[in-house]
């Protein structure tokens, strides 16, 4: 535990040493802060986790014996539903940890200015852009990928008291029960999932940082209604779409073709066939992904939004 | 610079300060220098201009003029004068979802010159328990708790902008205690900003008294009996007095007290009985005076 400490009192001269906590220690302290003020971060994936796990119980699925249901005694369709079962599982969790996130990430820079509390982090030598940068981690990084571990974990533990159930008989025997591989392979595709969202949606929390920053008062109202009133206004003047286009492909359909996760296509899928996202993980060009110029292009929104936000904190003057 | 250096400059040196706010003007030209080792209090009516100072100090808003803290320049250098300025601000309130042991673990986790062990000895006497939010603490209790932070921080200089506001005396009068026995040395300077000036005239060694956004008084407070002298005048004597121009003058009881700056006692010794004026009759002799 010393050793890292003592290399750097050598290589550092002493005054830095008494004048720097480390950046990475200070970075920690701060995301640990936004964890004890806004602890819906972690007790909301917390109960969704637990629900998700305890869907098993209330679960009820007849005998899958109608004409054309896929044979579960074809070992590939058992992982395939297997595959489906796991991911299915994390999706509430992902859909609940972005509402999270978005309203965290709202408040963040509003809350200490609300509760007047922001002299005090002021008066502690850390700067602004290191305090906006945490949040915007803690939103963006901390938390998706807190949901990932979380998710799988979860996952784990469905798939073990759904074979507990199986094996009593009061489920159907329809998938694998456990592949290590598929489990694998369908982490890997999930773990890119997080990290291009991470990528794509950065502009978009970027954005909540900054109005988060800058308004006085209704940071809800201040982030729906200009893009609404600016999309009608368009509509109204120009007769065009564009900003609702735009916003539509940032917050929504963009990130699909930037994942370039092709479904296989439903004519090579026979009939009874249940496809395995393990499949997809094999197919996926993920080094794609990130050679897309919007990708690129809204990071670099992203990096200039924040820069406003830590403006903004450090030169207003109305405390 | 080196150290040696560091000690015989100002700590803070102010030359020519300006802000407005609109058509207001908070600051007007404002110049004074600080010295190490000195406790200083900023002292003004509402609305004079202090706080606008104590946020240019501390960086926090923006102003014309040089300003130069420990050495550095707050708009710019912000970031590394926080490593050795702690703050108190009257509207810095601690945030209400905080917990005690957070507090301390927040502020030694980002602090480089936080000593735990001391806040926590400090914290030890009082009845602030360590799970406690700080909601669930009074006013005076988190004045405590904020002061425990402060003064485990090894900081050069501390300025508090009235720090003890709203709070009893009881609690006003053992936070200036504790500042001046567990924190004060010859190494750190405070300066602090007030207008209960009689609870704090004897702990200041300076006094800069600021009025509608310029000095009117810049002076520490053992050159006070050579400079000022309060004259409790008879009322036969009391045109004679004001041949000698005194600043300001205030009945009291059928007679007069006169203040006079840079007067010979000798001088003024015939006129009635002489005293050298509590900072607080000053205070108001000065702000009176001027207008």
């Amino acid at each position: 535990m010393s050793t890292p400490e003592a290399t750097t009192a050598v290589a550092m001269p002493p005054t830095s040493l008494t004048n720097q906590q480390s950046l990475t220690r200070v970075m920690g302290t701060l995301i640990r802060r936004e964890f004890w003020e806004h602890r819906s971060l972690w007790i909301a994936p917390l109960i969704v986790a637990v629900l998700m796990v305890l869907t098993v119980f209330p679960l009820h699925i007849g005998q899958m014996d109608f004409e054309g249901a896929p044979n579960f005694a074809d070992q590939a369709n058992r992982i395939g539903a297997f595959t489906l079962m796991i991911w299915a599982h994390t999706v509430p969790q992902y859909l609940v940890m972005s509402l999270v996130s978005s309203f965290y990430l709202m408040d963040c820079l509003y809350a200490e200015r609300k509760d007047r509390s922001i002299l005090f982090w002021k008066s502690l030598p850390v700067s602004d852009a290191t305090t906006v940068l945490s949040k915007f981690l803690v939103g963006v990084v901390v938390l998706p990928l807190g949901v990932y571990v979380l998710a799988a974990v979860s996952g784990v533990l469905f798939q073990a008291l759904w074979s507990v159930r199986v094996a009593s008989q009061s489920l159907p025997d329809i998938s694998v029960g456990w592949n290590t591989l598929a489990w694998l392979k369908v982490q890997g595709l999930m773990l890119y999932g997080v990290v291009v969202c991470i990528l794509w949606f950065a502009p978009v929390a970027a954005a909540l940082v900054l109005v988060s920053a800058w308004v006085r008062k209704n940071v809800f109202l201040w982030t729906t209604l200009p893009p609404v009133i600016a999309i009608i206004v368009e509509r109204a003047a120009f007769g065009t779409r564009h900003i609702v286009d735009l916003l539509g492909y940032r917050t929504f359909s963009g990130v699909w073709s930037v994942l370039g996760i092709n479904p296989t296509p439903p004519e090579s899928v026979h009939h009874g066939q249940v496809v395995s996202l393990a499949n997809l993980f094999d197919n996926v060009e993920m080094s794609k992904a990130f050679l897309n110029i919007d990708l690129w292009l809204g990071l670099a929104v992203a990096a200039a939004l924040l820069f406003a936000a830590i403006r903004i904190r450090r030169y207003r003057d109305d405390t | 610079m080196n150290a040696g250096d560091l000690t015989m400059s100002p700590v803070i040196q102010a030359r020519g300060l300006k802000k407005s706010y609109g058509s207001t003007q908070a600051v007007d030209s404002v110049s004074f220098a600080i010295q190490p080792g000195r406790i200083v209090g900023l002292i003004g009516p509402n609305g004079a201009g202090k706080t606008t100072l104590f946020k240019a100090i501390l960086g926090l808003t923006h102003f014309e003029g040089e300003l130069s803290v420990l050495g550095r320049d707050p708009r710019s250098e912000r970031n590394q004068l926080m490593q050795d300025v702690c703050f108190i601000a009257d509207v810095a309130v601690l945030p209400r979802w905080l917990r005690v042991s957070q507090a301390l673990d927040f502020v030694a986790g980002v602090h480089p010159r936080f000593d735990r062990s001391r806040a926590t000895d400090f914290l030890r006497k009082t009845d602030i328990k360590m799970s406690s939010r700080v909601r669930e603490l009074s006013k005076g209790m988190v004045t405590q708790l904020h002061l425990a932070l402060i003064l485990a921080i090894d900081a050069r200089l501390l300025v508090l902008d009235e720090p003890t506001l709203g709070l009893d005396l009881l609690f006003r009068r053992q936070f200036y205690d504790t500042l001046l026995n567990d924190y004060f040395d010859k190494e750190r300077t405070i300066v602090l900003t007030t207008h209960q000036v009689e609870e704090i005239e004897n702990l200041l060694t300076d006094v800069i008294f600021i009025n509608r956004g310029h000095v009117v008084l810049d002076t520490s407070v053992d050159t006070m009996p050579e400079r000022f002298v309060q004259v409790t005048v008879t009322s036969e004597n009391a045109a004679r007095a004001r041949e000698l121009k005194p600043f300001y003058e205030r009945e009291v009881f059928g007679r007069v007290a006169m203040f006079f700056e840079g007067r010979n006692p000798e001088e003024l010794a015939p006129l009635g009985e002489l005293r050298t004026p509590s900072v607080a009759d000053l205070f108001v002799a000065k702000m009176q005076g001027v207008s």
